[in-house]
């Protein structure tokens, strides 16, 4: 329920394994094999970055906070599972997942006001008439069989800063590496709170000097977050010797006494090292030309 | 029935499209599910401000009575245009898919089709409103002891798993709480339901005006910012004091808000509060001193001569007024919700939502403990019939897309054709 992630229609409904969210990816190949041919389109989580920065861009002019955001990417994501991104025009999928996720999360905008502020920035993708939100809107509700209340990580972390004691810079760290991992397919793969206990252990673990080195150049921490899930590994299995600092040792005591699965944990850690790997080969500009050409030639603009 | 027959009538429905199979690329929308092909309308029960509300049976062997809730698309000019969904509807919608407790209205499953949002629930014979109603005709009549008893927990029950999963209701009142023929006790409507657990933006400032009248809390009416799921209990209280007395404890009258679009001080009601339960004040309610409204209700106690208004509460007396009233008495077959009865309502009806009992709390109350086991049939031991929910069939037109007084090109026009039918079927 919407408070008791355990019976939620998100743990029922919108937790894949890994095989059958690539079954389903494959399917739609099959399906429109000519499509795919033509339209080559990038690595989904290159996808997932430019998507997720035009979100923010929309976002930014009507002030709307991280959550409807976090929210919006989630549709997005569910929404892609049923159908092929290749027949939907990405830009009108966005807007209308954020204005969507403005009124789930309880901070709505008015569908003109989301309609011309993405015109202003996808004049070419985006129609000035709000129907076409609405009737996408339509289509993304009965997708999603108005399943439309999302768990978020950002819950379980501030429950358990007390718990583990953080510090502000570690949550702050630990906010931004839940953020990051909308950008893979983490949240149609883990439940919240694996997310959230990542996202701690890699704010503890590698606590970086400074945040900024954390986006965009991200191979050596890459490399140090690998390393780093190995050490966790390696303190769990011996619980005895000199082993990592104290204030680790608290977090793998609380870790190894919760019953968090740790192999979740270590496998979603691995997910986003592979999304700061793969970030490298980050292009906008890419993005935007596969995209619009496959709009254009299709007319999903229309 | 002509309808099953002949596939391209519905009895009642009228002329059917069938699919329109101009299925555009992109993100056209066109819907999986039809409603008239898996459901039957049988005919209409209410409308209210979201739209209407019809009684339909399954179709194709899917058994069971249904209520399909059908929202009011927005409409520009004569032709329904997409214009964006309500967030109610959108909150509705959501919530109801997350929910599931037996005292929770129960979703069938909802079917987005031409442009119209239609939401199919299980049926309900009958709500507290008519319950009550009933009971005032020819004569006034008690609704057992017993069974006011049973609708209290459920009601209760219900609403703990909605507050204990963050949600509020805030709208709670009889028309609201539906009851199954077999005496369950549903909570329905969550049109106004939100939930509470860190929201982005203040609860405040989302709707302004919250709860049918005669069932806001005191610290809504006072104007309260941070409200909480007392305003729930309150709900309840006022509620229990109707099962009991048949009329609304509270009925106030509502002022309306000014051209400004300011939300006026309810002085009426606030008034209406304070005749039974004594003008509040520091010792039973501290918070008051800080609320938005406080120097509205100064000025409410001074207009009044000091006799007229009470400075304690009169709701004691108001009890044994209502008991004896309604001839509730050990010795009588009614029964009595006696002391127990008593003291749960004044925890109800606490004026300080920070001390009024909460929903686990009040579940655990001597009213519940003591006195036997309570039924989940609301209605067991009841001798007494209750009416079937009144169905009309003025209007049995679910059809998608079209309102009454607005054609669609190409198509003959849909309520004549549906009279033709019937009378065909005559």
């Amino acid at each position: 329920m919407a408070a008791n992630y355990w019976a939620s229609t998100q743990r029922k409904h919108w937790l894949f394994t890994r095989e059958r969210l690539a079954e389903i990816r494959e399917s739609f190949k099959e399906k429109d094999k000519a499509s795919h041919t033509h339209f080559p389109l990038p690595d989904q989580r290159l996808l997932n970055i430019y998507f997720n920065q035009q979100l923010i861009k929309l976002g930014k002019r009507m002030s709307t906070r991280q959550q409807a955001l976090a929210t919006a990417q989630v549709y997005i994501k569910r929404y892609y599972t049923k159908n092929e991104i290749r027949n939907t025009n990405p830009y009108l999928v966005l807007t209308t997942a954020f204005y969507l996720a403005c009124k789930m999360e309880e901070c709505p905008q008015h569908i003109r006001f989301v309609v011309s502020e993405a015109r202003a920035l996808w004049p070419e993708f985006i129609v000035p008439d709000v129907s076409k939100v609405g009737e996408c809107e339509f289509s993304l509700i009965s997708e999603m069989q108005a399943q439309l209340i999302v768990h978020h990580p950002y819950r379980t972390l501030s429950e358990l800063q007390p718990e583990l004691s953080l510090t502000s810079d570690e949550v702050a760290l630990a906010w931004s590496v839940i953020n990051d991992h909308y950008l893979t397919d983490l949240s149609l793969l883990y439940p919240p709170h694996i997310i959230a206990v990542m996202a701690i252990i890699v704010a503890v673990v590698f606590k970086p000097s400074s945040q900024t080195a954390f986006h965009g150049s991200a191979a050596p921490i890459a490399g140090a977050m690998r390393d780093g899930g190995m050490n966790i590994l390696a303190a769990l299995s011996d619980k005895g010797g000199a082993g990592p600092p104290p204030r680790i040792q608290k977090l793998i005591a609380w870790l190894a006494e919760s019953e968090v699965d740790i192999k979740a944990v270590i496998e979603s850690t691995q997910e986003l090292v592979s999304l700061y790997e793969v970030w490298e080969q980050y292009s906008e500009k890419n993005c935007k030309e596969l995209l619009g050409r496959m709009i254009r030639s299709k007319s999903l603009d229309k | 029935m002509l309808g099953r027959n002949f596939p391209y009538f519905n009895s009642v429905g009228g002329f059917y499209s069938r699919e329109n199979s101009r299925r555009q690329p992109g993100t056209g929308y066109t819907s999986k599910v039809r409603v008239r092909d898996k459901y039957h309308i049988v005919g209409f029960i209410s409308s209210g401000t979201y739209g209407r509300v019809y009684k339909a049976v399954g179709r194709n062997g899917q058994g069971g009575e249904f209520a399909i809730k059908k929202f009011k698309p927005d409409k520009e000019g004569d032709i329904i245009q997409y214009t964006g969904l309500s967030q109610s509807a959108i909150r509705e919608m959501a919530l109801c898919s997350e929910l599931d407790h037996a005292n929770v209205v129960q979703l069938a499953e909802i079917i987005l089709e031409d442009k119209c949002i239609f939401m199919v629930f299980e049926y309900t014979e009958h709500d507290l409103l008519q319950i009550i109603h009933h009971h005032t005709q020819p004569q006034r009549h008690p609704i057992p002891a017993a069974m006011v008893r049973s609708i209290l927990f459920q009601l209760l029950n219900g609403l703990l798993y909605l507050h204990t999963n963050w949600v509020l209701h805030r709208d709670l009142k009889p028309a609201n709480i539906l009851v199954t023929s077999s005496g369950a006790i549903r909570i329905g409507d969550l049109g106004l339901a939100r939930l509470f657990y860190k929201p982005l933006n203040s609860l405040f400032s989302g709707d302004k005006v919250v709860v049918t009248i005669w069932y806001r809390a005191p610290e809504l009416l006072m104007g309260s910012r941070h409200y909480t799921p007392a305003v729930d209990l309150w709900a309840v209280g006022c509620i229990f004091a109707e099962l009991l007395s048949l009329r609304p404890i509270f009925k106030g009258e509502e002022a309306k808000m000014d051209s400004k679009k300011t939300v006026p001080f309810q002085r009426n009601q606030m008034m209406k509060i304070i005749d039974i339960m004594g003008l509040p004040h520091r010792d039973n309610w501290p918070g008051i001193v800080h609320m938005p409204e406080y120097s509205q209700l100064q000025s409410l106690a001074m207009s009044r001569a000091p006799n007229h208004i009470s400075r304690t509460s009169n709701l004691g007396s108001w009890y044994q007024n209502c008991l004896k009233n309604g001839g509730y008495s050990v010795n009588s077959s009614v029964g009595t919700p006696g002391d127990d009865g008593f003291d749960l309502l004044s925890r109800l009806l606490d004026y300080d939502p920070t001390s009024r009992i909460t929903a686990k709390e009040a579940l655990e109350h001597p009213y519940f403990k003591n006195g036997g086991p309570i039924s989940a049939n609301c209605f067991e031991g009841f001798e007494g019939k209750y009416p079937h929910r009144r169905i009309t069939h003025d209007d049995n037109d679910i059809r998608s897309g079209s309102l009454p007084g607005t054609k669609r090109s190409g198509l003959p026009d849909d309520s004549l054709m549906s009279r033709a039918a019937k009378r065909m079927k005559e």
